[in-house]
């Protein structure tokens, strides 16, 4: 076992924490987003935008992950450029990785959205109402706020998931953490060292998430 | 409260001395009795190790394991009057499989390497092999050097990968390791890369395949030529002496001759 690759190869790895992080940044900050006005669209009066959201949720949920990767890096992004830039190079692999990220985490999102909004008291709605706040103004100065405090710890689930599962995003050579470890290890024929290493690093980020953001999230937004 | 953490805890002691027991006993069944199939009988079954997805060498079609390499290691069994057994392994579970004897012999256009050479036998080559540039048609490209700066695509752990490390640093970052040759030539033509280096047989059996697309494969002399091998674990010289004995059988009748002509033509 030769721990000194990992020394050989930290510009790799370095390169690759950079990246996951990224990834995990934009697809949480974009699935956030994208989830909560998918979640609005489920509870929506209007039938088409309600099937059209469920259909989304359904599609992202039902279907595994690495499979959404390899038909959005291969097949989509380069048919979507072929018509907007025809000739023009696809973009790389990174951006793949945040579309297809963001896309899927959108779909849990508002699954807990959904839920957390629709566990608070219908009549929060109603009083709000009656004292002449819209609806829209009333989602979100009355009930978004209370829903996001019961919201948080699944909040954080998702976020823990999220940067895990970016590690998928090595199959299309993404530069992130996952990608570098299986490029030490091939060319090296050392597997535990990098593939230790990579699990230490992922270890000590979903820890930070959940101890320190997460756990400060919860007690910013604690209710008591 | 205490008693019932020291249950746990003792339970705990119990299954895990247990699990490691069991791993111990079967990894040693497993090469005891590897060693007295290789000892004995003739009637041993090798297990074939491949990657089956580096066409025309080795691919999948339907189910079914084809390609040059297959062909080539089926004539080689016959002639060397040995059973094997054939098994889609994947590139990576293809060394381990060997490390841990689970695989017996692997034949998946391994170049035979220095580094290789370190952990496994090889038997003689059976294919030459070098490496080529794929490049856009009217790219100014003519040899490795002027990639430098651009993003290269290359399978990760092959030699095409060895060969941009060592022209420009283990770690440089335009370049970008596909698991497989088909992936890295789909994002050479969606131009997520401006170059491609690999074997010859597979990037002319791939890009030929895409004729209405326009690119050009450029042959750097100062690429080294490679010989393709079959490998064993090191010391298996059982395995290898009857491999080597076959192949060297299929090279003088011209079988071997003859299955290169089915795959890449008279050259």
């Amino acid at each position: 076992m030769d721990w000194s690759v990992i020394y050989d190869y930290r510009e790799l790895f370095i390169r690759g924490i950079i990246n996951t992080i990224l990834l995990t940044a934009v697809a949480t900050v974009c699935g956030t987003f994208l989830g909560l006005f998918i979640s609005l669209g489920k509870m929506s009066s209007k039938r088409i935008l309600r099937w059209t959201c469920s259909i989304y949720v359904e599609l992202f949920r039902g279907t595994p992950m690495l499979v959404q990767i390899l038909l959005i890096h291969f097949a989509v992004i380069p048919s979507i450029w072929g018509i907007l830039y025809p000739g023009a190079s696809s973009p790389e692999a990174i951006y793949s990785g945040f579309v297809a990220l963001s896309l899927n985490a959108a779909a849990y999102m508002a699954e807990i959205f959904r839920a957390g909004i629709q566990s608070i008291d219908p009549g929060q709605m109603e009083a709000a109402r009656s004292l002449g706040m819209n609806k829209g103004l009333a989602m979100r100065q009355i009930i978004l706020p209370q829903a996001f405090t019961r919201m948080l710890p699944a909040i954080g689930n998702e976020f823990i998931a999220l940067l895990k599962d970016s590690s998928l995003l090595a199959v299309i050579a993404t530069p992130e953490l996952n990608y570098a470890a299986m490029n030490v290890a091939k060319s090296t024929f050392e597997r535990y060292p990098p593939y230790l290493t990579e699990a230490a690093v992922y270890l000590v980020l979903t820890l930070f998430l959940s101890r320190v953001v997460v756990r400060g999230l919860e007690k910013k937004y604690s209710t008591r | 409260m205490r008693i019932g953490t020291n249950w746990f805890k003792s339970l705990a002691l119990v299954v895990g001395v247990g699990v490691l027991l069991a791993g111990c006993g079967s990894g040693g069944q497993q090469t005891s009795g590897n060693g007295g199939a290789s000892g004995g009988s003739g009637d041993k079954v090798y297990v074939v190790g491949t990657d089956a997805a580096y066409p025309p060498f080795q691919m999948l079609e339907a189910d079914k394991i084809s390609g040059h390499d297959i062909d080539v290691m089926n004539a080689i069994a016959e002639a060397g009057g040995f059973k094997i057994e054939w098994k889609n392994t994947g590139w990576d579970p293809l060394f381990d499989g060997l490390d841990k004897g689970t695989v017996d012999i692997g034949i998946s256009s391994i170049t035979i390497t220095e580094k290789r050479k370190e952990k496994y036998d090889f038997s003689d080559s059976y294919f030459e092999a070098n490496q080529l540039i794929l490049v856009a048609e009217d790219s100014p490209v003519t040899k490795l050097a002027d990639l430098k700066g651009k993003k290269i695509g290359v399978q990760a752990a092959t030699t095409g990968e060895e060969v941009v490390k060592k022209a420009f640093g283990d770690t440089y970052e335009g370049l970008k390791g596909y698991d497989d040759m088909p992936s890295s030539v789909d994002d050479f033509f969606n131009g997520r890369v401006e170059a491609v280096v690999g074997d010859n047989g597979v990037l002319s059996y791939y890009v030929n395949k895409v004729k209405d697309k326009k690119f050009k494969l450029i042959k750097d002399d100062s690429f080294e030529k490679e010989f393709y091998g079959i490998i064993v674990k090191k010391g298996n010289t059982d395995a290898m002496n009857k491999i080597n004995d076959g192949l060297k059988k299929i090279k003088e009748n011209g079988k071997l001759q003859e299955i290169y002509t089915q795959y890449f033509g008279n050259k």
